[in-house]
C-alpha cells in the first residue's frame, strides 16, 4: 500500500496520539461528543473585561484583560516605550517599512507636548475613560496615517500569503506557473487597504466563483473571482490520477490542510487515513470535504467584471464595416482576373479518391476528365451525377450518424458547454464575419462561419470552451467544428487535474472537424487505481485561459518565443456526437450552383465563367450579409488561393486596415487567473482505506465537517457544497474562524499569539493563557464587521502593545516566556522587511503597488525550468513582488526565514546563523544598496562628517545616535578614508567612504530588529 | 535592568537550535560522515551492477511479463533490451560490474551493492524527494539535515551539511536539501563547482576595511546589548559575525585543492580537460577534504550535460549519454573511495551511490530505457558496511526485486544506524507530533553490516 504524503507528514503521530487519546476505546460517537467539549469549539463568549486595581494604566479594553492577569501574578507591566521606539515599531508592524526620520521627529515633537512619555500616568477614577491628551492624539494620528498608507495592504497581504503559502509557480519537476497568481496577491493588497470585511475575503477565497461579481472600482476586476487562487497555491504535480496515482488527491489534501489550518486552526488533513487521533474530526469529515473540492473545476478564468474594451470595439466595428464595403466593391469587380486565374489552373494527373472538396480541386479534376470541349460536355453530366449521388449519400450518413450536442451558432449555446473570455464574449458571429490580419501583407486572415470565435476582433482576446463532464464508463466520440492557431490547445481534464498533460496544441487555420474520444481514462496504466467513474471534461483554450500554459518547456514542441507572444485563437461552430469512425462528412452543398442548370459547359471558358460566377454569387450574398457557411468556405478558398484582392497595401484597403490595426493594439487583453468553477455536477468521494490512493471503501456524502454542522441541505442538488462550506466558515457564530484570525493578527503585532500554535487550536495545540481576551477580541472583531483595520487599531493603541521591551527581573523569573505580556517582546524583522528596509533606507525603494512578479536575482539560471535571473535590486520593488518560484525561492529572503511555500505557516522560524552575517557583509545586493545610499548622501549638503553620519544613523535606526555612537561612526568613516588612501579633508566628497558607512549601518544588529 | 532582550535571546536560541549540542548517539557509531553521490535521473541497473543473461537472451523479443504486484505494467509495443555493456567479475569478491564503470569496478571489494531497491512512483520529482526526505511530496527535512541535527557539528566554523552541486537543480527542487521544520542551521550549504564556491563567502572588502567594520559593529552591538540589559541574542550575533569572518577564509581554503599533490589530482581526474569531468572530480576531492575538516554530510550532484530532464534520464540516446555520465563520474567516485581508504577515513565515512530510480529492462526502441522503481540498484562503501557483497535480487529480467526488498526508509534507517542513531528515536517535535525521517517505516538492513 502506498501512503499519501500528507498522511505521512501530518498524520501518524500515532505513538504520541494513541497514548493521550482514545477515550476508553469507545465508539467514535462517544469520542466525538467528548472531544466536542474542547475549548476552541465552544461558542465565543461575549465578556466584559475584568476589574483591575489600576485602571489608569489601561488605554483600551484589551489592557484590562492583560492587567488583570499581571495583577493576579503581582507583576507590573513594563513602562511605556519611548516615542522613537514606538514610531519605528509601529511603522514596521503596520507597513513593513521603516519610518522616515522626519516622520519620527514630527511624532516625537507632537508627543512631547504633554510630558511624553509619562509613566505611570496620572491616576484616573476607576471605570472612567482616560482623557485623551495631546500625546495620545499624536499616537492615534500616527496609527491612522499608517493604517491609511497603501503599504498597509502590502504588509498584511504578505502575512496572509504565509497562511495560503503563496507561490508564483508550482515546483515539483518543472516549476509550472501558478496561473497569474500575482493578480491574487494584488487582490489581497487592495482588499486589506480597502478594509474589505475579512468575512467577505473568506467567502471569496473559498467560493468567490460562486458569488456575485465584486467589481473593483479602479481596476474593473471581479475581485470575487480572484479569491479562489488561495486554494490552488503550493506544490502541484502535472498529470492526472489516471496517469499517476494520487495526483489530484495530493492537491486536495493540501487544500484541505490549508483550509483547515488557515481558516479554522484545525488539522482536518490529519484525518485522511483514519479518524483524527485527538480532535473531533473523523475520516468521513475528510472525505466529505474531499467531495467538495473534487467536485470543483480548477480552470483559468477571465476576471474582467467591467468590459474594458467597449469603446475600442465600437471603433473596430466601424473600421470593419468600412472594410467590408471596400472589399465587396473590389471583389465584385474582379471577375476578369478571377477568370484568368481559374483558367490557368492545370489538370490533375490522377483522379482524387474522394469527390473534390474545393473549387480548385474540382476544376483540376474536371480538366483531367476532359481534354477538349466535347469531352467536357460528356464529362460534366457524369460529374454532376457523381456529385448528386455523393451529396445525397453524405447527407443521409450525417443525418443517420450525427447527434448535435452543442451548438455555438446559437447565442445560448445549448448543450451545456460553456465559454469564457472576452474574445468569446464578443466572438459570437454570423456567417461571413471578417478576421482582419493584425500584421503582415494580407488584409484579412479569413472569413468566419457562424459560431463563437475568440479572434473575431483580436487574437489578444482570450477564449475558452469547456464541456460538461462526460458520462462515466463510456467512451463518447464526438466532432467539433473548429479552427485554431497560435498554440490554442485542447485538453481532457481527468479527475480535476490542475495541469493536464492530455494537452495538444491546435494548428488548424481553416474550419475543420476535431474528432475526439472522451474515454479510456478509467484505468491507470500500470497502477492499481481502477476507478470506473473518473470525472472527465474537455477544455479548449487560448494561451491565457489555459491553466497549463506555458507547460513544461518543450512540451508539444512549444518554443519559448511562442510563450512570450500573447496571441492565440480558436473558435467552434457545432459539436456532434457519433459512433467511432462516423465523423461528419462534407455535404458539398457549396457546389450545388455549379451543377445546377443547363446548359452543360462546353468549353474551358464556359466552365471558368461558371466557376467564377458561383464564387461571385457567394461574394454577392456575403456583401448583402446573407451568406451561409458554404459561401464562407468558398470565400476562404478564394482568399487562400489569392483569387480575390486581399492586400493590405491595396489603396482602397490600406487606410482602413491601418486604422483597424492601430485600434486593435489598444484592446486590453483579458486579465485571467487560475480560479475555480462549480458546474453543479458534483459527486461524492469514496473513503480511502488508510489514505491509500487505490483502495476504496464506502462513498461519503460531500459537505461540511460535522463540527461545523455536517453536510446540510443544498440550494442546488448537484452543487459541490463549496459555497455552503464557505458560509459556515465565514459565519459570525463559527467558534473557530474569528478566534483563529484575531490570534494571527495578535501574533503579527506582538510576535507571539495568544494561542502560540496559530494553525492548531486543537488538542495538539497550546491553550491560550488569556481565553477571555481571545473571546473578547473575536466577538468585537465580528461585531465591528470583521474589520482588520479596526482590530489592528485596537491592539496597537493598547497600553500592552506600547510597553517597552525590557522588563523586571521578577517578571522574567516568574514568567520567562512572557505569557502574561509584561513587556513587548523584541522581534527580528522578517525577511521581507529586512530587504525592504535596505531598499527604503538607501533610497532605492520603488513604492509602486502591484504588478507582475520580478524574477529574483540568481547566480545560475535554469532555462528548462524557467528559473531566470532578475535584476540584483529587483528594480527596487518590495519583496512581496519578487517571484516566488517554488523550485528555488528568492535566496536572500529564504536566508532570513521566509518559509518554503508548500504548507501553511502561521508562525515563521527566526534563526540566527552565520550565513545571515555573511549575506549582510558580502551579498552583492546589500553592497549595491550601500553604494546607492552612499552615493546619494554625497549630495545632502552636509559640511561635516558628523552631520552626515548623524542623519544616516537616524535613517537606518529611527533614532539619533546616543553617547559615543556618533563618534564611533565618524571614526569608522575616518578609518575608511585612511584605508582608501584619502588625504585628510577629502572625505566628504569620497563616495567609497560613505558606501562603507552605509554598509556598516546595515550590519548593525539594531537595523534588523524592532524593540 | 532590562531583561526583555535576554528573554528574547533565549527564545531565539531555542528556535534556532544553535546551541552546541552533544550528538544524539543511541549507540556506538560506526561512521561519522556520509558522502552521498546522487546519480540524478536514474542509472540503468541492468547496465551497471545487475547482469541479466536471460534479458540478453531475449533481446528484441516482445516484453511480456507477468503483471505481478511489484512490476510496472509493460505495454504492447515494448521489447526486451539486453545488457548494453559487458559484465565481468572483479576483485577478490568477484563482484559483477559492467564495463560502463571500469574505475568503480576497480574498487569492487569495497562495495556493498544492493540490487533490490524499491521506490514508490516512477517519477523523478517524487522519487528524488523520497530518496532525500523520506516523503515523495510535501515539505520534510532532508536526510542530510537529519544527520546534521542528530550528530551536531564536529567543526563549529563550518556548516555540517554541504551540497557540492554542479549548477543544476535536481527534480523536487531545493526541498531536497532543505531543513524544513528542523532548525535552519541544518540545511545544506551549496558549494558551487565553478567560480566562487559559496554565496557571499568572498569578502566584499579588503581585510583591513572589513576588520574596521567588524570592530565598529562589535562595539556598537555590545553597547546595544548592554543598553538592553545584556543579551544572548546580541552576543550570539556578534559570534556569528566572527564565525562568518573566519568562514570567509576557511571555506575557500577547504575548496581550494591547489595544495593537493599532482598524484591526487590525477587520481580524481581534476586534471581532465573537459569541464564536466574536471569539476565533478573537483567536487569529489573537496568532499574528502570536508570529511577531514569534520563536515557531517556531503552530497555531490551530477552535472546535466544536455537538455534532458535530468543527467542519467536516458529515454533515448542511452549508450552515448550513459557513457558520458560514466566518463564524468566513474573515475572520481572510485578515486574518492580509494583515497578515503588510503587515508584511513573510509571506515568512518559511509559512501552512498544512488539514483532515485533504475531504468526499465525493456524499451520502445533500441537505445533508451524508461523510469523504473520496482527493483533497482544502489551501492554503499565504507562506514562499517561490508564490502565486496551484493544484497537482494531482482527477477531474471531485472523487473522486480524478489528477494530482500529494500525501500528508501530501510536505507535511511541503516544510514542513521551506522551513525549511531536509532531511526525510531531520532525525532523532532513539529505539527504536534514527534517527526521522524522514516515516519512509521524503516528497518535496519543488518545483513549488510560488518
Amino acid at each position: 500500500m502506498k501512503r499519501t504524503a500528507y498522511s505521512l507528514l501530518l498524520l501518524a503521530g500515532l505513538g504520541l496520539a494513541a497514548a493521550s487519546a482514545a477515550p476508553g476505546g469507545g465508539s467514535w460517537e462517544a469520542t466525538y461528543h467528548e472531544r466536542q467539549t474542547w475549548w476552541s469549539l465552544q461558542p465565543v463568549r461575549s465578556l466584559a473585561p475584568r476589574a483591575v486595581k489600576n485602571p489608569g494604566w489601561c488605554r483600551t479594553e484589551v489592557d484590562r484583560f492583560i492587567l488583570a492577569g499581571l495583577e493576579q501574578a503581582a507583576l507590573p507591566p513594563a513602562p511605556e516605550a519611548g516615542a522613537r521606539t514606538l514610531a519605528r515599531r509601529l511603522s514596521f508592524a503596520l507597513t513593513g517599512l521603516p519610518p522616515r526620520p522626519e516622520e519620527v521627529e514630527a511624532f516625537v515633537h507632537a508627543s512631547s507636548l504633554s510630558h511624553y512619555p509619562t509613566f505611570p500616568p496620572a491616576p484616573a477614577q476607576a471605570g472612567e475613560p482616560v482623557g485623551k491628551r495631546e500625546s495620545e492624539l499624536a499616537f492615534e494620528r500616527l496609527v491612522d496615517s499608517l493604517l491609511a498608507s497603501p503599504h498597509f495592504g502590502e504588509r498584511w497581504a504578505r502575512h496572509w500569503m504565509d497562511v495560503v503559502h503563496y507561490t508564483d509557480t508550482h515546483g515539483y519537476e518543472w516549476d509550472a506557473p501558478a496561473k497569474h497568481a500575482w493578480r491574487y496577491r494584488d487582490y489581497l493588497v487592495r482588499a486589506f487597504n480597502a478594509d474589505v470585511p475579512f468575512k467577505q475575503l473568506i467567502l471569496e477565497q473559498l467560493a468567490g466563483d460562486l458569488l456575485p461579481s465584486r467589481a473593483d472600482t479602479h481596476t474593473g476586476l471581479n475581485e470575487s473571482l480572484l479569491g479562489p487562487m488561495a486554494l490552488r497555491l503550493g506544490e502541484r504535480r502535472h498529470g492526472d490520477n489516471a496517469a499517476a496515482e494520487g495526483v489530484t488527491q495530493e492537491a486536495i489534501a493540501n487544500i484541505i490542510d490549508t483550509v483547515g489550518k488557515g481558516f479554522l486552526g484545525t488539522t482536518v488533513a490529519c484525518a485522511q487515513c483514519h479518524d483524527h487521533k485527538l480532535d473531533a474530526i473523523s475520516q468521513r469529515d475528510y472525505y466529505a470535504l474531499a467531495g467538495i473540492f473534487m467536485s470543483t473545476r480548477w480552470g483559468a478564468r477571465s476576471a474582467d467584471a467591467v468590459d474594458p474594451n467597449e469603446a475600442v470595439l465600437a471603433e473596430l466595428r466601424r473600421h470593419k464595416q468600412a472594410l467590408r464595403t471596400a472589399l465587396a466593391k473590389l471583389w465584385l469587380n474582379s471577375r476578369e482576373p478571377l477568370l484568368a486565374k481559374l483558367t490557368a489552373l492545370p489538370a490533375d494527373e490522377k483522379p482524387t479518391p474522394a469527390f473534390p472538396d474545393s473549387l480548385a480541386s474540382l476544376w483540376r479534376q474536371t480538366q483531367l476528365r476532359s481534354t477538349n470541349a466535347l469531352a467536357l460536355a460528356t464529362a460534366w453530366p457524369k460529374l454532376r451525377e457523381e456529385f448528386q449521388r455523393e451529396r445525397e449519400k453524405r447527407a443521409t450518413a450525417n443525418q443517420t450518424n450525427l447527434t448535435l450536442v452543442a451548438d455555438f451558432t446559437r447565442a445560448d449555446a445549448p448543450g451545456g458547454w460553456r465559454w469564457d473570455g472576452l474574445g468569446m464574449k464578443h466572438g459570437f458571429v454570423r456567417d461571413g464575419e471578417l478576421v482582419v490580419a493584425d500584421e503582415g501583407e494580407a488584409a484579412l486572415t479569413q472569413v468566419l462561419p457562424a459560431g463563437r470565435w475568440s479572434h473575431a476582433w483580436s487574437q489578444r482576446l482570450a477564449g475558452a470552451v469547456r464541456s460538461p463532464l462526460f458520462p462515466p464508463e463510456t467512451a463518447m466520440t464526438f466532432s467539433a467544428g473548429y479552427a485554431a492557431g497560435r498554440h490554442a490547445a485542447r485538453a481532457f481534464i481527468v479527475d480535476q487535474a490542475f495541469h493536464s498533460e492530455r494537452l495538444a496544441f491546435l494548428n488548424q487555420p481553416q474550419p475543420a472537424w476535431l474528432t475526439l474520444t472522451a474515454g479510456n481514462f478509467d484505468k491507470l496504466a500500470g497502477g492499481n487505481d481502477t476507478s470506473r467513474a473518473r470525472r472527465v471534461y474537455l477544455e479548449l483554450a487560448t494561451k491565457s485561459l489555459n491553466n497549463y500554459f506555458p507547460p513544461r518547456t518543450g512540451y508539444g514542441g512549444l518554443k519559448e518565443s511562442d510563450v512570450a507572444d500573447a496571441r492565440s485563437w480558436f473558435g467552434l461552430t457545432r459539436v456532434y456526437q457519433h459512433a467511432a469512425g462516423k465523423a461528419p462528412q462534407d455535404e458539398l452543398v457549396r457546389f450545388a450552383t455549379l451543377f445546377a442548370n443547363e446548359p452543360v459547359p462546353e468549353s474551358k471558358e464556359q466552365l471558368a465563367a461558371r466557376f467564377a460566377d458561383a464564387l461571385l454569387a457567394a461574394v454577392t450574398r456575403w456583401a448583402g450579409d446573407r451568406c451561409d457557411s458554404e459561401d464562407v468556405r468558398l470565400l476562404n478558398e478564394a482568399l487562400a488561393a489569392k483569387w480575390l484582392p486581399n492586400e493590405a497595401t491595396n489603396a482602397a484597403l490600406a487606410p482602413l486596415v491601418a486604422a483597424y490595426r492601430a485600434a486593435e493594439k489598444r484592446l486590453q487583453p483579458d486579465r485571467t487567473i487560475g480560479s475555480a468553477d462549480d458546474w453543479n455536477e458534483a459527486r461524492d468521494e469514496r473513503l480511502s482505506v488508510r489514505g491509500a490512493y487505490t483502495e476504496f471503501a464506502a462513498v461519503v456524502p460531500r459537505g461540511n465537517i460535522r463540527l461545523l454542522g455536517g453536510p446540510g441541505t443544498r440550494a442546488v442538488a448537484d452543487s459541490s457544497d463549496r459555497l455552503e462550506l464557505a458560509r459556515s466558515i465565514a459565519s459570525d457564530t463559527n467558534p473557530l474562524t474569528a478566534r483563529v484570525f484575531v490570534n494571527r493578527v495578535w501574533l503579527h503585532l506582538f510576535g507571539e499569539g495568544l494561542v502560540r500554535t496559530p494553525d492548531d487550536f486543537g488538542h495538539l495545540g497550546e491553550k491560550p493563557v488569556h481565553p477571555e481576551l481571545l473571546d473578547y477580541l473575536a466577538a468585537r472583531f465580528v461585531a465591528e464587521g470583521w474589520s482588520l483595520k479596526k482590530l489592528v487599531r485596537l491592539m496597537v493603541t493598547s497600553a500592552t502593545w506600547r510597553q517597552a521591551s525590557t522588563t523586571s527581573a521578577a517578571a522574567l523569573t516568574q514568567d520567562a516566556e512572557n505569557r502574561l505580556w509584561h513587556h513587548f517582546p523584541q522581534q527580528r524583522l522578517d525577511a521581507e522587511s529586512i530587504r525592504d528596509a535596505l531598499l527604503a533606507v538607501s533610497g532605492r525603494l520603488d513604492p509602486v503597488i502591484g504588478g507582475e512578479p520580478i524574477d529574483p536575482h540568481r547566480t545560475a539560471q535554469d532555462a528548462a525550468k524557467r528559473l531566470f535571473s532578475g535584476p540584483l535590486d529587483g528594480l527596487g520593488r518590495r519583496s512581496l513582488y519578487l517571484k516566488m518560484t517554488l523550485m528555488e525561492p528568492p535566496k536572500f529572503l529564504a536566508l532570513f526565514n521566509q518559509p518554503i511555500p508548500k504548507l501553511t505557516t502561521g508562525k515563521r522560524d527566526v534563526t540566527n546563523v552565520p550565513d545571515q552575517a555573511l549575506a549582510l557583509l558580502n551579498d552583492p545586493f546589500v553592497l549595491a544598496m550601500a553604494k546607492h545610499w552612499g552615493d546619494r548622501v554625497l549630495k545632502d549638503g552636509a559640511t561635516t562628517p558628523e552631520v552626515r553620519a548623524k542623519a544616516m544613523f537616524a535613517s537606518a535606526l529611527g533614532r539619533p545616535p546616543r553617547g559615543e555612537e556618533l563618534s564611533r561612526l565618524v571614526k569608522l568613516a575616518d578609518r575608511s578614508a585612511e584605508l582608501h588612501g584619502l588625504a585628510p579633508g577629502a572625505l566628504m566628497a569620497c563616495a567609497p567612504v560613505w558606501h562603507d558607512v552605509a554598509h556598516a549601518l546595515f550590519n548593525v544588529k539594531e537595523f534588523i530588529y524592532v524593540h | 535592568m532590562g531583561i526583555g532582550w535576554l528573554a528574547f535571546a533565549g527564545l531565539a536560541n531555542r528556535l534556532a537550535g544553535v546551541e552546541a549540542r552533544r550528538p544524539l548517539s543511541h549507540f556506538a557509531p560506526r561512521a561519522k560522515h556520509v558522502i552521498f553521490l546522487f546519480m540524478d535521473g536514474g542509472v540503468s541497473h541492468v547496465d551497471t551492477f545487475d547482469p541479466k543473461p536471460e534479458l540478453t537472451k531475449r533481446n528484441g523479443q516482445p516484453a511480456q511479463w507477468r503483471a505481478d504486484e511489484l512490476s510496472q505494467s509493460v505495454s504492447a509495443n515494448r521489447k526486451w533490451l539486453k545488457n548494453q555493456w559487458e559484465f565481468k567479475q572483479h576483485g577478490q569478491s568477484g563482484l559483477w560490474v559492467s564495463d560502463l564503470l571500469p574505475h568503480i569496478a576497480g574498487v569492487a571489494d569495497e562495495l556493498c551493492v544492493v540490487r533490490s531497491m524499491v521506490g514508490e512512483t516512477p517519477l523523478h520529482g517524487a522519487q528524488s524527494l523520497l530518496l532525500h526526505t523520506g516523503r515523495s511530496i510535501g515539505a520534510a527535512p532532508s536526510l542530510g539535515s537529519w544527520v546534521s541535527y542528530g550528530l551536531g557539528t564536529e567543526n563549529e566554523q563550518l556548516p555540517s551539511y554541504m551540497l557540492l552541486n554542479n549548477d543544476w537543480v535536481p527534480n523536487g527542487g531545493s526541498q531536497n536539501f532543505a531543513s524544513s521544520f528542523l532548525p535552519a542551521t541544518h540545511q545544506a550549504t551549496p558549494v558551487r563547482a565553478k567560480g566562487r564556491p559559496v554565496d557571499n563567502i568572498t569578502p566584499a572588502d579588503p581585510a583591513a576595511l572589513q576588520r574596521a567594520k567588524l570592530d565598529f559593529l562589535r562595539e556598537q552591538d555590545s553597547d546595544t546589548a548592554k543598553l538592553l540589559g545584556g543579551s544572548d541574542a546580541i552576543e550570539s550575533a556578534i559570534k556569528n559575525y566572527e564565525t562568518a569572518a573566519r568562514m570567509q577564509s576557511l571555506v575557500p581554503s577547504l575548496c581550494d585543492v591547489t595544495g593537493e599533490s599532482a598524484e591526487t589530482l590525477r587520481l580524481y581526474g581534476v586534471d581532465r580537460a573537459n569541464d564536466f569531468d574536471k569539476f565533478y572530480a573537483l567536487q569529489c576531492l573537496r568532499a574528502r577534504r570536508m570529511v577531514e575538516a569534520g563536515v557531517r554530510f556531503i552530497e555531490i550532484t551530477c552535472p546535466n550535460t544536455h537538455g534532458n530532464n535530468s543527467p542519467w534520464d536516458q529515454h533515448g540516446d542511452l549508450r552515448r549519454r550513459h557513457e558520458e555520465n560514466a566518463r564524468i563520474t566513474d573515475q572520481p567516485v572510485a578515486a574518492l573511495i580509494t583515497d578515503l581508504k588510503a587515508r584511513g577515513l573510509l571506515d568512518e565515512t559511509l559512501v552512498l551511490w544512488a539514483g532515485e530510480m533504475g531504468r526499465t529492462p525493456h524499451s520502445a526502441g533500441t537505445d533508451g530505457r524508461d523510469h523504473h522503481v520496482s527493483g533497482y540498484t544502489i551501492f554503499m562503501a565504507g562506514g562499517g558496511v561490508r564490502g565486496g557483497m551484493t544484497y537482494g535480487t531482482t527477477d531474471e529480467m531485472g523487473m522486480s526485486a524478489v528477494e530482500h526488498r529494500v525501500d528508501i526508509h530501510d536505507l535511511h534507517a541503516t544510514i542513521l544506524h551506522q551513525l549511531g542513531m536509532d531511526h525510531e528515536r531520532l525525532t523532532f517535535r513539529f505539527g504536534g507530533r514527534d517527526q521522524r525521517l522514516t515516519d512509521v517505516h524503516g528497518r535496519v538492513i543488518s545483513e549488510i553490516l560488518g
